[in-house]
């Protein structure tokens, strides 16, 4: 899986990824992985221990809840699913996370000229 | 909020099941990538390997999920605390002292908050306490003032800033036919230890009844029900209006068992009949400081004959203070404006007023805002000494606790090579304090809810019964106890910070090989607390002596000569005989009964009257020669003086055993006549005819125009007394001193009565009080008289009250403060003992004997002792000659109190000192040089 092309996960960027590939509809903790590299198109490198971790933490928060239930092929496996206070966060930090993006480039885009 | 109550409720009490369903779902993860690197060609296992690897650690991931659901805080604390409990029990010894400690800081910290909150802070149990005003008339010598009659009127009729004005004047007393004579119970315990007594009634004769008048708009501006019938009403406080009165639950509670059909019926106070209107709630107070028998309107007073309605209606006759409520909006600051102009009016249309009287208007939500500049003095005192006690107990634990971690340096250190945090290892050492903290919080709760329950009860114990029901709240509350744990967990951090941050910075590898205890090392450390134990000795040398003095000269103080005989003198008094209604013919008739039915109980030699009593019953009055002009300026021996004076019966002087220097006492046939003599002090004589023969000579006693006096109080006026006798100079007015001027006149036996009667009895008066008070019952069933041996009167002088009080609180304190500072030593010296293992080793070895050891720790114990005793003794002298200039009977350089206590306190910090020293003693020394 690993690619020369692949980028860094930026700080705290991992619990915005689970929440949006978790919108998308319920998975276990593996498909998650395999959904963000898919929408990701495998430029992203996401250690698959720490996954689980933020995973635990988004629960606690009560952003996600889990259940256990049947894999694709027929194993017992625990589904997480977005909370209506998960989809609330989701919306907001989309929202910021825009922003950010747009005041950075912006930030960047500058020239000496234009300071 | 609650989905994580409820993940961590499933974290701690599902734990087994939590863990298994981590290790399913993360196994799980790595089959199910397994499986997809199978179907991409791997062989399974190069597959298995690969996915394993990729995962990372799946014991460090599982303890990272542990982390983020919180599950590790609950499993760590319990660890923590648990291993705490642990190591607390493993050292009782250290626990006991630490709890102890705590326990009494934190014990008495919440005793006094508990106390100025329920006297001072805790809002009136009434309708919005918060717009209720108190009026106060001000002049230079009083801030607290009341008013008269009049003046309240014009303040209520012409004020714009109160919706209601009403007047509350303070317990006058009453007596009642139809309740049986009560006596007093049990002498108070602690009052009695402290040797402070009140004046009690004579058991026996006719007790009195606590009753508050108050305006008729009073209740109404309260806004309370009543549990039976109603309050009083504006229509009840007319001078026509028919007697009525409203009783408290508890009078009704105590004395008629909750009787039912009591509104309605009929009490005869002071022989008037008076209609029951109602009962209030019980420990219903008002504004006022505690629960009375009875209330009733002011116009009642009148009806009593307390007070005469033109007294009432006179501006010279001080009634009761005016308490109001604020109109919507109107803040105190505007009325206080409004009320200075009324006062201004009031001024002007008086011209013969002072013109310094004007008015304070204060909150009335609690007594907070009416308290004295000397009482704030001794509130902050008493907090500051009670916030330092605390502070002085977290100090002597956190020493404890640096004394052990430096037992416990290697503990630690070896954990902190194993790999635990730093911050994981403070929790732990923070856990531990706050346990001690805990557990001292608990024991000091009902600890001080006991102190209170005793104070109150002891203080309700020692005021007669007709003062009025204490209803101060003390039970613990929510508040307080949130107090409590407040106080002991920031005691536990603020006490387990340092030691802990100290502990945890130890060097692992010097820790280990125990080179923290070099020779230099101990001196920067111990200096700090050094000068803690001195200044702590210098503190407790300072309350203890002090408290020494102040004890031992109030004892003296009983045994001053006063001029007169005391210990063997009953002090009789009725209480508000005027109350009875009697007419002057039956009053006179009384005494006389009274001074023979008492002459002849076997034991009295003689029985004496006079207007007023030589302690606590003195009155000032104008005195000056009467050849010299009124009063000019300038201080010749001519200039008028106060005295103080009493109209008294002949056999006064032998009755009291003071002796007549000069010329004679009157004769029955001047005290008849009320002929124009006067027997003098010999100081007043020394006054105003220094080396002079007074005899014969002429003074002018009294003023033409009397100023404001109390009720039923009548100052003499004679304009040229003839002087026939000097007596021996008394200590009267103050008891600490001779009074400069004492004047006696005669009293007519067949023309004037008093109040007071003076015993002279063969044996202990306190024999023959019972005695006296059924002969009081037999002359008049319904006269209360209070009777006591003169002596207790000296115990209700403020001298003698604030030295007893003061020296018993000062020793408390300091006993206190002395059991701290040597839990201080005995920190300091098994600290250093501790640390010193290694170098004591090495000396034995070297060939030091034990007591040469124990010589060397002592030593260094002791010197920071020795250096604060030093300093409390020459403090002590200071502060004490300060006293002595204040009160009576106390000898300021009194060698027993200073040696003696610096001695005891000597002796018992040696034994702190000795204690853990001895320990360095057992010291092995081949066992100390190996450790490890």
């Amino acid at each position: 899986m690993a690619n020369d092309k692949q980028l860094e996960l930026l700080q705290g960027t991992l619990d915005l990824l689970i929440l949006k590939a978790v919108s998308l509809g319920p998975f276990h903790g593996y498909g998650i992985l395999l959904r963000i590299q898919q929408i990701s198109k495998d430029r992203l490198e996401i250690q698959q221990g720490s996954l689980y971790p933020a995973l635990y933490r988004l629960e606690d928060r009560g952003l996600i809840a889990s259940e256990w239930g049947e894999s694709e092929n027929n194993r017992k496996a625990k589904f997480y699913r977005l909370t209506a206070s998960g989809k609330r966060k989701l919306q907001t930090e989309t929202e910021n996370w825009n922003r950010m993006a747009d005041v950075i480039a912006g930030v960047l885009r500058t020239t000496p000229e234009e300071v | 909020m609650w989905n994580r109550l409820r993940s961590w409720l499933r974290a701690t009490l599902q734990r087994p099941c939590v863990e298994r369903e981590m290790d399913a779902e993360l196994h799980f993860h790595i089959d199910a990538y397994t499986e997809d690197l199978v179907r991409t060609g791997l062989s399974r296992e190069e597959a298995t390997r690969r996915a394993r690897i990729e995962f990372g650690g799946i014991e460090q991931t599982k303890e990272q999920c542990r982390d983020a659901s919180g599950l590790n805080v609950v499993e760590s604390f319990i660890q923590d605390s648990r291993f705490g409990l642990r190591m607390l029990a493993k050292n009782p010894g250290f626990t006991t002292v630490a709890v102890l400690t705590l326990t009494l800081g934190i014990g008495i910290c919440t005793t006094v908050f508990t106390a100025f909150d329920a006297l001072l802070l805790r809002p009136r149990a009434v309708k919005d306490p918060d717009d209720l005003a108190f009026v106060f008339r001000t002049t230079p010598e009083e801030p607290h003032g009341r008013f008269s009659y009049p003046d309240y009127i014009y303040y209520r009729d012409h004020n714009k800033s109160f919706s209601d004005l009403a007047l509350f004047a303070f317990g006058m007393v009453v007596t009642s036919s139809e309740l049986p004579a009560t006596g007093n119970g049990a002498a108070p315990r602690v009052a009695g230890a402290i040797g402070f007594q009140l004046p009690q009634l004579l058991q026996g004769s006719a007790q009195p009844i606590g009753c508050f008048f108050v305006s008729g708009n009073y209740f109404p501006m309260l806004g309370t029900l009543p549990v039976q019938g109603r309050l009083l009403q504006p229509e009840d406080d007319q001078p026509s209006s028919v007697p009525v009165v409203l009783m408290s639950g508890n009078f009704w509670q105590r004395a008629f068992h909750s009787d039912p059909k009591i509104v309605g019926s009929v009490l005869h106070l002071d022989g008037v009949a008076f209609t029951v209107v109602g009962v209030t709630p019980v420990d219903y107070m008002g504004t006022a400081p505690d629960v009375p028998s009875l209330w009733a309107p002011v116009s009642a007073s009148v009806h009593l004959g307390s007070l005469s309605s033109r007294e009432l209606q006179s501006r010279h006759v001080i009634v009761g203070g005016p308490q109001g409520r604020l109109k919507p909006g109107v803040s105190f600051s505007d009325a206080q404006a409004e009320l200075a102009v009324l006062a201004a009016q009031i001024r002007a249309s008086n011209p013969e007023d002072k013109a310094k009287e004007g008015v304070a208007v204060v909150p009335g939500r609690n007594d907070f805002a009416m308290l004295e500049p000397m009482e704030w003095a001794l509130i902050t005192a008493a907090m500051a000494a009670v916030v330092l006690l605390l502070l002085i107990a977290c100090a002597n634990v956190a020493s404890l606790m640096l004394a052990r971690s430096a037992a416990r340096r290697k503990e630690i250190a070896l954990r902190l090579a194993l790999g635990a945090g730093r911050w994981r290892l403070l929790r732990q050492l923070l856990t531990e304090s706050i346990l001690l903290a805990v557990l001292a919080g608990a024991i000091a709760l009902p600890l001080s809810s006991w102190m209170l329950h005793l104070l109150v009860v002891q203080i309700a114990s020692a005021l007669p019964s007709f003062w009025g029901t204490i209803a101060l709240k003390v039970s613990p509350d929510i508040r307080i106890f949130a107090f409590t744990l407040l106080v002991s967990c920031v005691a536990g951090v603020a006490f387990g910070l340092a030691p802990a941050l100290q502990a945890s910075k130890a060097d692992v590898n010097s820790a280990l090989k125990e080179e923290g205890s070099a020779f230099g090392l101990r001196m920067s450390r111990s200096r700090l607390r050094g000068f803690l134990i001195a200044s702590q000795m210098a503190a407790c040398l300072i309350l203890l002596i002090n408290s020494a003095l102040l004890l031992r000269g109030s004892q003296r103080a009983l045994e001053i000569n006063l001029g007169y005989e005391t210990r063997r003198i009953a002090y009789l008094e009725m209480y508000n005989p005027a109350n009875l209604h009697y007419p002057q013919e039956k009053m006179l008739q009384m005494n006389r009964s009274l001074v023979q039915g008492i002459a002849s109980i076997p034991g009295v030699e003689s029985v004496a009257q006079a207007s007023h009593g030589p302690i606590g019953g003195g009155r000032w009055i104008e005195i000056a020669p009467a050849s010299s002009a009124p009063p000019t300026s300038g201080n010749g021996p001519s200039e008028p003086t106060g005295a103080g004076y009493s109209y008294v019966s002949a056999n006064y002087f032998e009755t009291m055993g003071i002796s007549v220097l000069q010329g004679r006492v009157f004769t029955r046939a001047e005290a008849e006549a009320q002929e124009p003599v006067a027997i003098i002090s010999e100081a007043t004589a020394k006054r105003f005819w220094p080396g002079q023969d007074a005899i014969g000579k002429r003074l002018r006693i009294g003023s033409e125009n009397q100023g404001m006096s109390f009720p039923g109080e009548k100052e003499p006026f004679v304009a040229g007394s003839e002087v026939i006798g000097i007596a021996g100079d008394v200590h009267s007015m103050d008891l600490s001193k001779v009074d400069e001027s004492y004047v006696y006149l005669p009293l007519s036996q067949t023309r004037q009565w008093t109040s007071t009667l003076l015993v002279r009895t063969e044996v202990d008066p306190t024999l023959l009080l019972p005695m006296i008070g059924e002969e009081v019952r037999r002359v008049d069933p319904s006269l209360p008289v209070l009777g006591t041996p003169l002596n207790v009167m000296i115990s209700t002088d403020p001298n003698f009250v604030i030295s007893r009080v003061g020296g018993a609180l000062a020793s408390v304190v300091g006993v206190l403060g002395l059991l701290l500072a040597c839990m201080g030593v005995y920190g300091l010296v098994s600290y250093s003992v501790a640390q010193r293992t290694r170098e004591i080793g090495i000396r034995m070895a070297l060939g030091a004997r034990s007591i040469q050891v124990l010589r060397l720790v002592m030593i260094e114990g002791f010197r920071p002792i020795l250096a604060g005793m030093v300093i409390g003794v020459v403090a002590s002298a200071g502060i004490a000659r300060l006293i002595a200039t204040t009160l009576f009977g106390l000898n300021p350089m009194d060698a027993v109190s200073f040696s003696g206590v610096s001695l005891l306190l000597g002796a018992i910090a040696l034994l702190a000192t000795y204690l853990p020293a001895r320990r360095a003693m057992r010291i092995e020394p081949m066992m100390a040089l190996r450790h490890d």
